[in-house]
């Protein structure tokens, strides 16, 4: 592409952007990540995930987002390295322990995990300080991890439907093991309370499991969709109660399929075919997640440079085509790449907890975005309504 | 062995008040001499005491360098030169050479004028340092003296601002602040062939990772836009050319992309400042950097005007551009006073404002603020009236008092950071250019430094320091030391075969070497030994072994060759007619005890050079005895 070229588009997008975007920060790593994960409410990790030495950041974000009485005074817009330290491999998956200063995280090539402590305010130095053994010594796609907030710290953990077990922190105690014969790759793993776990395969079968029973997991079906070969990621939406819990899931076709917890194998409240423009990417970056405060909304990342805002409110059981409510473009345009064999795309996305529309971005050349998004649609009948 | 000496005398470890002394080669250079803004009393100062606790600096120093013009690097220079003394050269660029004294005035105002403090450098000593400075052009060698020579690069993060190559024999130090990505475009040519012993550098934004221009641009347009658009008015209080014209033509962009068509003023003390510092800047980079930056004439703008004060009155949206940078007097304070009331209008801070001015006070939230009005002489006239009129009231004296304008400010106020330092990547794309030996971070908190200092050693495999304030860190140097070599002994090693000598791979070589006359010679042993009139000796080792074996003189000899010839692959073994064997040059001879028939005696000899090379005498020895035990 020719620079004049490139400056233009660059230009155009971004004043386009001042009406599109209430605020918007572009960064540039050293090395792209695959992960994204908060670590606070101010602060996130990021790693890289070459097959060699790897730096693992945890970034302070800039004061500017969070000034918002007085955000005019504060001219601070770039991250701050908090903390950081080195792995000696990839990191493909990495996941904060609640009410800790740890992570976990697993290299995509095995099950087992690494622990790591982020340090505090006297080392800016993040250190391994062990391991948690996984039930499988290789595995094609490494382990999918969850946690939340418990007392000592745990970590659920596994790479297919069979090796999910549910690890005591400190002392690698294996404390629960889900039961079942199946071997499928797991391509989603979340815990939706403090004792009930979804377990979702790339196949679309989601196993939903309570920790207080021994009785076996409840296994709902994969979504009725064309083609044996489609893989499937999924999220679920947190709520007061797991009785309010939806769960969406999304095939590498672009269907989404959005189900009840309640009623996970009885079919879908609704479905959309989504325009994600799917080029040749890697599956491993598809991510899918639902708004925290904005009701019915979710985001659709990894099938290209593009970040998807979808409302799914409007959607209806029948397999209609459906348009984003919003795309961030800015990686697409923004790119420093030339080569057009290898397009830019999209690697991990995150919702801020609790600005309604703000999200931080990463793409496979190494750039984060951070970006509020300003919803175009002006009717009150269409507008996702934050959650107070 | 020789070392390079880094002591921070401030910044070490800490932010703020930059200067650092190196010692080098003999030399002591001081690198910055800033003040830290944070303090109001003499810690604000670098610790001078630690080159001398009583007297002047002159003799402690060969000279005094300045990498840019922001305080914390040149705000106590004053103070060093004329209230500690020093008399020796001061290097800056010659745009830090003009904009020094007037940020240093300026200072001096606030804080004398403004904060009413007393112990502080004066105009006159301002002026008096600045007779001091020498200024430097870019790529320009100056020898300082015999011996110590120093070098001025682009860096480019402000107007002016160099990084600066010191060398002292075949030592060298680069110092820099920050480098922006414009000058890593310039300097890769350079600092390619450099490998200086140390490179110094500030660790603040290495740790950072910074918000793209694009978007910083975009706020600022964001923010100018809003306000023109529901009628308010905008000010921009600035100091430098690069930042006002660089704004400026973002704007004059925007505006016409949007099809804009309220006003873009720049005040007139701008106009005068921004010729001059454009012609200084232009004149003073080289023509690649000169493309890479605006090449427009202020008055080339369609939508920027000359701002005439009256308009400050006028209604309906405008942008007006205003000096100083710091609302602390002049126009923009003029302006500023006229529009604060109005929260339609907005001022956008473009940079750091000295405590004490306006621009510090509102950017700290401050929404009230005291404004100095004019003199007025009030009488005041005091009657104490008893109802029975007894007593007369007092007549007071007259008073001077000032009038003083409370100012409530209701504009949107914005502070917005254009800099464009380096960050976390730029600090490693830089290392990774100049190839240092060893690398020096200031200016960081220690525990915000460690993870960069482990980075930097991991990836380049080479030391990392970090010196507290006061805190030495002595780099051991290796410099390189130029020899002459003589031909015959260059030609004798080539003959010798073996790949060429090269930096990356040394090879060995013997010779002798002669220090004459302040130069070093590397000759063959003979040619030194002629020259200082010796002859030369020659040492031989030998050393018996005993062998039982029956055979005879020949057959020993003979199957101790066939044996050597099996075990010891790699050398050069003969058997010679004169009935010795040669490993290499080692010679072994056999012959017959005179005591017992049956025994052998193996004569091995070999020459000095010979135990130094490679030798397998021991190899040799330790045969026979095995050839003992196998008989045995």
């Amino acid at each position: 592409m020719e620079a004049v070229e490139f400056d233009d588009i660059l230009d155009d997008w971004f004043i386009e952007s001042l009406k599109t975007y209430k605020d918007l920060h572009v960064y540039q790593l050293e090395h792209p990540t695959q992960v994204i994960e908060w670590t606070s409410e101010k602060t996130v990790c990021v790693t890289g995930y070459s097959l060699s030495k790897n730096e693992i950041l945890e970034l302070r974000l800039p004061l500017k987002l969070f000034a918002d009485e007085n955000k005019g005074l504060c001219a601070e817009r770039d991250f701050k390295v908090a903390h950081g330290g080195f792995t000696d491999g990839p990191v493909r998956r990495l996941r904060h322990i609640p009410g800790t200063r740890c992570v976990v995280t697993n290299d995509g090539l095995s099950s087992d995990l690494q622990v790591w402590d982020l340090g505090g305010d006297d080392s800016d130095v993040i250190r391994r300080t062990g391991s948690i053994a996984g039930r499988r010594n290789v595995s094609e796609r490494g382990s999918r991890i969850a946690a939340r907030l418990s007392s000592p710290p745990q970590v659920l953990h596994g790479a297919q439907s069979s090796d999910v077990q549910l690890t005591e922190l400190t002392s690698g105690r294996t404390l629960y093991k889900l039961e079942t014969d199946s071997t499928d790759p797991l391509s989603f793993l979340q815990f939706v309370s403090d004792t009930v776990f979804l377990a979702g395969c790339c196949n679309g079968s989601v196993y939903v499991t309570d920790t207080r029973t021994s009785a076996a997991p409840q296994l709902s079906p994969p979504p009725a969709s064309s083609g044996d070969s489609v893989l499937w990621w999924a999220d679920a939406s947190v709520g007061p109660h797991p009785s309010s819990c939806r769960v969406v899931r999304l095939s590498s076709s672009g269907q989404a399929v959005v189900s009840d917890l309640r009623s996970l194998g009885g079919g879908a409240v609704c479905q959309a075919q989504l325009d994600v423009q799917e080029r040749c990417c890697n599956l491993d970056h598809i991510r899918v997640s639902w708004a925290p405060t904005l009701d019915d909304c979710i985001s659709v990342s990894g099938f290209s440079g593009v970040v998807q805002i979808y409302n799914t409110c409007g959607w209806s059981m029948e397999l209609q085509e459906r348009q984003p409510l919003f795309q961030h473009r800015g990686h697409v345009v923004s790119s420093q790449q030339t080569d057009d064999s290898t397009p830019v795309f999209t690697t991990a996305h995150i919702w801020h907890p609790e600005r309604p529309r703000t999200l931080l971005s990463a793409a496979s050349d190494g750039s984060v975005h951070v970006w509020d998004w300003v919803d175009p649609e002006q009717s009150a009948a269409g507008s996702p309504i934050p959650r107070t | 062995m020789p070392e390079i000496n880094v002591t921070p005398l401030g910044a070490g470890q800490d932010v703020g008040r930059s200067c650092i002394l190196v010692s080098i080669g003999g030399k002591n250079i001081m690198l910055d001499c800033g003040m830290h803004m944070g303090y109001n009393d003499d810690r604000r100062f670098p610790d001078f005491s630690y080159i001398t606790q009583n007297g002047r600096l002159t003799d402690f120093l060969d000279c005094v360098i300045i990498s840019h013009f922001h305080l914390d690097h040149c705000g106590a220079l004053p103070y060093m030169s004329e209230m500690v003394g020093y008399d020796g050269p001061i290097y800056m660029t010659h745009p830090t050479k003009a904009i020094c004294p007037i940020l240093l005035e300026d200072f001096r105002k606030i804080t004398v004028d403004k904060k009413g403090e007393t112990n502080f450098f004066t105009s006159q000593m301002i002026k008096d340092c600045m007779k001091k400075v020498v200024p430097l052009n870019l790529h320009q060698t100056v020898q300082v003296d015999d011996e110590l020579e120093i070098k001025a690069y682009y860096a480019g993060h402000v107007l002016g601002a160099a990084m600066v190559h010191i060398k002292v024999g075949s030592e060298s130090v680069v110092y820099t602040v920050s480098v922006n990505k414009y000058a890593k475009s310039h300097i890769s040519a350079w600092i390619d062939k450099c490998r200086p012993d140390i490179l110094i550098s500030e660790s603040t934004y290495a740790t950072t990772i910074r918000d793209s221009k694009r978007c910083r641009e975009r706020d600022f347009l964001k923010k100018v836009h809003e306000t023109i658009e529901r009628g308010g008015k905008v000010l921009i209080p600035v100091f430098a050319l690069g930042r006002a014209q660089e704004l400026c033509i973002l704007l004059e962009t925007f505006w016409e992309r949007m099809n804009l068509k309220a006003p873009i003023y720049f005040s007139t003390g701008l106009t005068e400042k921004a010729n001059h510092y454009y012609k200084l800047f232009i004149t003073w980079t080289n023509q690649k950097i000169r493309k890479t930056f605006v090449q427009r004439n202020m008055f080339e703008f369609k939508h920027i005007k000359a701002f005439d004060r009256s308009y400050a009155d006028n209604p309906g949206p405008m942008v007006v551009f205003a000096t100083p940078g710091m609302l602390h007097a002049g126009q923009s304070l003029q302006i500023f006073k006229k529009w604060a009331g109005n929260e339609k209008n907005m001022v956008i801070m473009p940079g750091y404002c000295v405590q004490g001015t306006i621009g510090h006070k509102i950017l700290n939230g401050q929404r009230k603020l005291e404004m100095e009005g004019r003199a007025t002489v009030r009488l005041l006239i005091s009657f104490a009236l008893t109802k029975r009129l007894i007593h007369v009231g007092k007549l007071l004296a007259c008073v001077f008092c000032f009038h003083t304008l409370q100012l409530d400010v209701k504009l949107q106020v914005e502070y917005m950071s254009f800099s464009a330092h380096a960050d976390a990547k730029g600090i490693m794309q830089l290392i990774r250019m100049a190839e240092p030996r060893n690398m020096l971070l200031v200016h960081g908190e220690a525990v915000k430094m460690e993870f960069l200092k482990g980075k930097i050693e991991q990836e380049f495999s080479i030391d990392c320091y970090m010196p507290a304030n006061g805190e030495t860190a002595t780099v051991t140097t290796n410099p390189s030391v130029p020899v002459d070599i003589s031909l015959n002994l260059l030609k004798r090693e080539m003959a010798l075969g073996g790949p060429l000598p090269d930096p990356k791979k040394p090879r060995t070589m013997h010779g002798t070497l002669i220090m004459k006359e302040n130069s070093l010679k590397l000759v063959s042993s003979e040619q030194a030994l002629k020259e200082l009139g010796l002859n030369e000796h020659q040492l031989r080792f030998t050393c018996r072994v005993q062998l039982q074996d029956p055979h005879s003189d020949p057959d020993t000899l003979h199957r101790i060759y066939t044996h050597l010839k099996s075990v010891l692959k790699g050398y050069t073994i003969q058997h010679l007619p004169d009935g010795t064997v040669m490993v290499e040059s080692i010679v072994i001879k056999v012959s017959s005890s005179a005591e017992d028939t049956n025994a052998k005696v193996l004569l091995l000899s070999w020459s000095y050079q010979v135990k130094h090379r490679h030798c397998p005498c021991s190899r040799l020895s330790k045969l026979g005895q095995k050839h003992n035990r196998l008989k045995t």
